[in-house]
């Protein structure tokens, strides 16, 4: 709150070698958090947050008790199972979720011309968008973590499972493919003129992430390479959800059963298709062991970073060069 | 009077459209510097490049003969022609925000929220403010932490004579502390009690630029800036005719 005190006084954040220049250093933390905050608390305002925790809870809670319906069981299954029933929501929703974010981030401010205030107070750019990353991955952290914490203990209270594993790997890794994709919103909203225009971009993205890049991607391989590859992007993709090949409980249950797996237990260099795309990555690091698809965890480091680092690089690029 | 900010070959083009084109300007420290010019003459262009909003296409503007860094700006303080805020949040809210963001303390919101009459709607959101009273809210940001200088787009407009009154002598106080003063302004009778310096744009060039006193002794048959800045953009006109 303002005091009363009515001491002005200035802080000169650009003189070096000085005790200014310290707290000029801490001027620029600062308003990073300031940004990071103030934009997770715009959205805890308008309901976005606890809204997202509730619909979080409710499709984890519901997709574990109904999850194999179509195989005529019913009730909460164990954490494994979860996590397959899981991965198509998760694959969904999460990259939305983190578009939906991002795509606003700077653009609406630019609409608003709330963005010529903040630069015009001194923070450079970059801080200004680091400060809006952060801010978006804390506004989505929160209720993937709260969704996840929650409903993951009411698995293990229901289900009397300890192998919490794949959950909590699912987590993490749905919670860090919401934050490359979040860094995409953020490219878009630098590079859209109305929130309209970003809007329209994120959902194309989405489009072409969750589905239409596996079906190009199947495509080619099926013209250029073996069935076998064919076979095992189909499996990991699972684009279409029309090929019984595809579904992850038969394959769990036919591993179960000493049955021969689905898909080889040797995967071919076709898998590399899958550090193009954060939901095939993801998707196929949180398959079942026993369905042999692996992804070795340099390509899934490597390929995070850079889908981190390349959206980012950009928008701090073309942010400095757009004119407010 | 030593130079504090300095404007060289300041250049600024948009494709074909040349939004400034080669503007030199010295301005000394305690200047109140009126910016007159049509529309479209590039007054808000300038101040966005000073301001670090726009990138200049060529020449450069330093501050006691060095670059300005994005944090240096933070000494500023700025009121845009159409000051926007976050209208969900309220008028102490914004004003914290703001004031935080340039690193200063919040200590003086209060202080310059009473003097620009708004400390007692301090707990109403923004998008329940008045036009007049979104630009006093952001008078009262850009005052906090004693600003070196004051860059005002346009502060005169839609203000009733009281509100015209105060506004002119809040800057009168802000100038006799030591502030600089850059003021765009169309009314041309609100800026000239406060103004030592003036400079005219027309069509993205300095058509003229020096004291209000020269300005004055040069064209002594004039009665107002008003009528001077006329008489200098018919020359101005007259003159491109003829090179036409």
């Amino acid at each position: 709150m303002i005091s009363d005190s009515t001491i002005p006084f200035i802080r000169d954040c650009s003189q070096e070698g000085s005790p200014i220049a310290r707290a000029g250093r801490n001027c620029k933390t600062r308003q990073v958090a300031l940004v990071a905050v103030k934009e997770f608390g715009d959205r805890l305002r308008s309901g976005w947050v606890v809204a997202c925790v509730l619909v979080w809870l409710g499709a984890i809670g519901l997709t574990s008790f109904f999850g194999l319906l179509q195989m005529g069981q019913l009730g909460m299954q164990g954490y494994e199972r979860t996590v397959l029933s899981l991965l198509n929501l998760v694959q969904y929703l999460v990259p939305l979720l983190g578009l939906l974010l991002g795509y606003d981030l700077v653009v609406s401010e630019r609409e608003e011309q709330t963005l010529r205030m903040v630069v015009a107070s001194g923070v450079s750019r970059t801080r200004l968008l680091l400060g809006k990353f952060l801010g978006g991955g804390l506004t989505l952290s929160v209720p993937l973590v709260l969704g996840f914490g929650i409903a993951g203990t009411v698995i293990c209270l229901a289900s009397k499972d300890s192998g919490f594993e794949p959950f909590l790997k699912l987590a993490v890794s749905g919670l860090g493919m919401g934050i490359l994709f979040l860094g995409v919103g953020l490219m878009i909203s630098t590079f859209s003129r109305t929130r309209v225009q970003a809007l329209v971009l994120a959902l194309l993205t989405w489009c072409l992430a969750v589905f239409v890049f596996d079906l190009v991607a199947l495509g080619i391989l099926v013209s250029t390479q073996s069935v076998k590859s064919a076979n095992e992007i189909e499996f990991v993709c699972d684009a279409t959800h029309v090929n019984s090949s595809a579904d992850l409980h038969s394959a769990y249950d036919a591993v179960s059963d000493n049955a021969a797996p689905t898909v080889a237990t040797n995967p071919s260099p076709s898998l590399s298709w899958l550090a193009l795309n954060p939901v095939d990555l993801f998707r196929a690091m949180n398959l079942p062991g026993e369905t042999g698809i692996r992804v070795p965890m340099l390509t899934w480091m490597l390929a995070a970073t850079l889908w981190l680092a390349i959206p980012l690089g950009i928008s701090v690029w073309k942010l400095n060069r757009t004119d407010l | 009077m030593s130079t504090y900010l300095q404007l060289s070959g300041l250049t600024k083009r948009y494709g074909a459209t040349r939004a400034l084109e080669n503007i030199d300007l010295a301005v000394g420290r305690g200047t109140v510097l009126a910016l007159l010019g049509p529309n479209g003459a590039g007054k808000s262009t300038l101040f966005g490049c000073l301001l670090g909003l726009i990138a200049p296409t060529g020449g450069e503007i330093q501050r006691n003969g060095m670059t300005i860094p994005d944090a240096a700006r933070a000494c500023f303080g700025y009121v845009a022609e159409r000051v926007s805020m976050y209208p969900h949040r309220t008028v102490a809210e914004n004003a914290e925000y703001f004031v935080r963001l340039k690193g200063l303390s919040t200590d003086a919101l209060k202080h310059q929220l009473e003097r620009v009459g708004l400390w007692n709607v301090r707990d109403r959101k923004v998008r329940q403010l008045s036009k007049g009273m979104l630009q006093r809210l952001g008078l009262a940001i850009a005052l906090c932490g004693q600003p070196e200088l004051l860059v005002l787009d346009e502060p005169f407009n839609g203000l009733d004579p009281a509100l015209l009154d105060t506004l002119q002598t809040i800057l009168r106080e802000e100038n006799q502390r030591g502030a600089t003063l850059l003021i765009s302004t169309h009314t041309m009778s609100a800026v000239e009690p406060l103004a030592t310096h003036v400079a005219i744009l027309l069509q993205g060039r300095l058509a003229a630029f020096g004291m209000l006193s020269e300005l004055r002794a040069d064209h002594p048959d004039a009665d107002s800036l008003e009528t001077i800045y006329h008489r200098i953009a018919r020359q101005q006109r007259a003159a491109e005719e003829v090179l036409v």
